[in-house]
């Protein structure tokens, strides 16, 4: 791998923003993601070769890590920090079609529900998987996501929730989404939501944390 | 059945520089103990300091009724009439109860409001940090609030047990609605929503068992599916 492009992932895996953040201390001085893609970009590489080759998997190590209980959620946070310091390089690109996404995901707390921390840990983390992340935020109707889907054909569809007494409006919104558009696919997540009930109200896929949901967003890709 | 004993809402109010937690407790709860040079820290240092000169009060209390029956089998808890589908785990945990005192308690809305001006803006780990000290601190202060009672009833010459909440230990939450009920005029200001939700969000309640022969316990944390429960990471990190 190009030297810029490896300094760049270890930048997003550890958390370092820009030269002036102090962390982690092993690199307190030097250049942080958001100056290495501004060089990265400089020395002529593709903005999709940044992308592919550092950015991306450099937050699939911090999803794998965190799965594996290696690093916590404000690691995580920092990283996806890092993550978006870097992406404001490429976001243009994003607009000028010269990157593609590899699609869209809208996702939402489901109506009833305001918690959003897991939501938005999955945001963070699609995004940097390569996704164009739609987030219709918390306490969101089914009306809302048949509007997000409409504008954004194609999309697939996540769904929070952390109460037992909300869960149960993951379905209502599936059924209502699939009346009109029945080639939506679903992700379905939050504390009380299993495997087994996912499987019940016609969701496609459970994800237990965020690196699942990039896994299933992948498969549905192959499909 | 017993007589009625049934209270008054018995209310509690600590100012927030008495329930926050300490920095070495924030940064065990979010995993971060040992990282001192991570930006969090800072951050956290900065606003439990700001924090523990607000004037902004963290408010609870209990009501305090006569337990007419455990239904063991069924799971149920009646208390002065009233009866929760406790479940069969904490009806166990209470059979031996006479009295039950059904609590509230909340560190106000500032938490979840702050958590989402700071999540709109981008500041996902600020908003992280601020969420958390708001969990921890409803929940020292009503640490406190069952000091005060076990205090109130060895005067009585009686124990008290572990508290016990909707939406924890396969106690379901829509018995929110007959716990509010039960409980009555409060000055917490907590509402429930719809779908059982407290606002504000940092808020807590549930039930204690009273009575000469209950005891405390450690939390059942392998009975329980909730993977994510604040007492299951609480208990993990004693």
């Amino acid at each position: 791998m190009n030297e810029i492009l490896e300094k760049l992932f270890t930048c997003i895996e550890f958390g370092k923003i820009n030269t002036a953040s102090p962390y982690p201390p092993q690199m307190r001085g030097q250049e942080g993601a958001m100056e290495l893609t501004k060089q990265a970009l400089d020395a002529g590489i593709a903005p999709s070769e940044i992308m592919d080759t550092a950015l991306i998997p450099a937050m699939t190590r911090v999803g794998q890590k965190f799965t594996e209980g290696q690093v916590f959620v404000p690691q995580m946070l920092l990283s996806a920090k890092a993550m978006n310091a870097a992406l404001t390089h490429i976001k243009p690109f994003f607009q000028s079609g010269e990157v593609k996404r590899k699609g869209t995901f809208v996702i939402g707390t489901v109506f009833g529900d305001l918690h959003d921390i897991g939501k938005n840990l999955v945001c963070m983390m699609v995004e940097g998987a390569g996704w164009e992340v739609i987030d219709l935020g918390v306490d969101v109707s089914a009306e809302k996501f048949v509007a997000a889907i409409e504008k954004h054909p194609g999309a697939h569809v996540g769904l929070s929730a952390l109460l037992t007494t909300t869960m149960t409006n993951m379905k209502t919104i599936i059924d209502k989404v699939h009346e009109t558009h029945p080639e939506v696919k679903f992700i379905v997540g939050g504390a009380p939501v299993s495997a087994e009930f996912a499987q019940e109200i016609g969701a496609d896929g459970y994800a237990a944390d965020p690196q699942d949901d990039i896994k299933i967003l992948e498969s549905f890709l192959n499909a | 059945m017993h007589d009625s004993v049934k209270s008054t809402f018995h209310t509690y109010r600590f100012p927030y520089g008495e329930v926050l937690p300490s920095l070495d407790e924030l940064a065990r709860y979010l995993h971060m103990d040992g990282d001192t040079e991570h930006p969090a820290y800072a951050y956290m240092q900065e606003r439990l300091d700001e924090l523990a000169t607000s004037e902004l009060q963290a408010v609870g209390g209990y009501a305090i009724g006569a337990v007419d029956a455990v239904d063991m089998q069924g799971g149920l808890l009646t208390v002065e009439g009233v009866t929760f589908e406790a479940g069969t785990q904490v009806c166990g945990y209470l059979k031996e109860a006479t009295e039950a005192a059904l609590f509230l308690c909340t560190a106000g809305p500032l938490f979840s409001d702050e958590a989402h001006r700071l999540n709109a803006e981008g500041e996902f780990l600020e908003a992280y940090i601020i969420d958390a000290i708001g969990s921890l601190a409803v929940e020292r202060a009503m640490d406190k609030i069952h000091q005060a009672l076990k205090e109130e009833q060895a005067q009585r010459g009686l124990k008290i047990t572990n508290r016990y909440s909707p939406g924890y230990c396969n106690w379901p939450l829509k018995d929110q609605r007959a716990l509010f009920g039960f409980v009555g005029e409060n000055p917490t200001g907590i509402e429930l929503s719809e779908s059982c939700l407290m606002h504000p969000i940092k808020s807590v309640s549930g039930v204690i068992g009273i009575g000469e022969k209950v005891r405390r316990r450690a939390y059942g944390c392998v009975v329980c599916q909730n993977k994510t429960c604040i007492y299951r990471r609480l208990v993990q990190k004693e």
